[in-house]
């Protein structure tokens, strides 16, 4: 009984494979915020109004971008603190600095939707700067993922399917987009490490 | 006991009231040399509905068993060898968006790696309809027990698209539909009767499949 009052956590563990695409001659500093390393999303009981469950997908994200990036990039140098740039940059001679930031995530459940599935939704803000702080580009990315309910399925099955899922899809337009990005895409040309 | 051999018979019966129907269209010629092999994937991209997992599996066993056997690489192992050009937002709709990923050279030796000939899309689902009846269960100090009746039919409509890999073309397509009406009567325990409709489905198509591919059908 006393197990049944509390939030259920779910905590979204996934393993993603490395893109299948051309490295750009680029070293990337990659800072991740706080945000995106501890994020955790919460769905509210409609009904009692308490917490229902708590998804906990900060370290899957991580994971994630340390799988895409250096797939991405030719080297990729981890930074704790964008305090630190200067002294990143000299030593690792960083072309650009690479921040994502979550920005919104939305969970639909098939108790609540009514529909036979399991439904993420994500909204990303990526921003691009120069190695000195100057602005290249700050756009954004949506990442979609469903999973359908099963007969005897968990919960926690059925949000892991589908987070999973929509993590692959950030990860694929991130891979296939990044340079089609019109400011990413002028800077790569004017510094000569894209032709196209 | 003779009563309860009529029982089983009855059983076994009726739980087999399944029709399937397969359709072939064949465009092109077909055939698979040694060493080749095929990938069957699951459609995903439908709002509504996605092709399930397990269904993909099935066909891919069916395709794959028996003597005549074809060579298929599994729909995981593929999707992740050739991530992201087959996730759900990314994956070829048409065998002109098939011809422009040829055109990507990682992708086009990772298929080569594979021994990859033909590309195999599933598309459709299982559908539940015509429900009927009610089954009430209760359970006191005297004992249980279930009392009533239930029905449903359940419709297997799926449909597999073939791509030439060679060519970039498609080279044929085959479809099946599969329906049966499944029984639950209860007199204290229900007595499911249920038509292995998805089975019949995969057997079906997964069969056709083979005898396609191998360029007998």
């Amino acid at each position: 009984m006393l197990a049944g009052c509390s939030a259920t956590t779910i905590v979204v563990d996934g393993s993603y494979p490395s893109p299948l695409v051309r490295k750009l001659p680029l070293t990337i500093g990659v800072y991740y915020p706080e945000e995106l390393r501890n994020f955790a999303y919460t769905e509210i009981d409609d009904n009692s109004g308490k917490d229902q469950y708590i998804v906990q997908s900060g370290t899957s994200q991580l994971e994630l971008f340390n799988t895409v990036l250096p797939a991405l990039f030719e080297n990729v140098v981890m930074l704790d603190s964008l305090d630190s740039l200067n002294t990143a940059s000299s030593e690792n001679g960083i072309d650009a600095v690479f921040v994502p930031e979550i920005a919104e995530f939305q969970l639909g459940l098939p108790q609540k939707t009514k529909l036979k599935v399991y439904e993420i939704w994500m909204k990303y803000n990526m921003k691009l700067s120069k190695a000195n702080g100057d602005y290249i580009a700050d756009w954004v990315m949506t990442a979609y993922g469903k999973s359908p309910q099963e007969n005897l399925q968990s919960v926690d099955s059925g949000v892991q399917g589908a987070a999973v899922v929509a993590m692959r899809d950030l990860a694929a337009s991130l891979t296939l987009g990044f340079t089609t990005v019109p400011e990413v895409n002028e800077w790569l040309k004017a510094n000569n490490y894209v032709t196209e | 006991m003779y009563k309860l051999m009529l029982v089983l018979l009855a059983v076994t019966a009726l739980s087999g009231c399944t029709t399937t129907e397969i359709d072939e269209f064949r465009q092109g010629t077909t055939s698979l040399n040694a060493g080749e092999s095929i990938v069957i994937l699951g459609r995903r991209q439908n709002n509504n509905y996605e092709t399930e997992g397990n269904f993909v599996e099935c066909v891919a066993n069916v395709v794959g068993g028996g003597n005549d056997g074809i060579n298929v690489v599994p729909e995981q192992e593929f999707l992740d060898a050739m991530f992201p050009f087959f996730e759900p937002r990314t994956a070829p709709m048409r065998t002109t968006h098939l011809k422009q990923l040829m055109e990507i050279d990682q992708a086009k030796e990772r298929l080569a790696q594979y021994g990859i000939e033909y590309i195999v899309w599933l598309d459709g689902l299982t559908q539940r309809s015509q429900q009927a009846g009610t089954i009430s269960c209760t359970i006191g100090p005297g004992g249980g027990g279930c009392f009533g009746f239930g029905t449903w039919q359940d419709d297997s409509n799926f449909e597999a698209e073939v791509w030439d890999l060679d060519t970039l073309e498609s080279v044929g397509s085959i479809s099946t539909d599969a329906v049966g009406q499944s029984y639950m009567p209860a007199l204290v325990v229900p007595i499911p009767l249920i038509a292995r409709v998805e089975a019949n489905a995969c057997s079906g198509l997964g069969n056709q499949l083979k005898q396609f591919i191998d360029g007998k059908g």
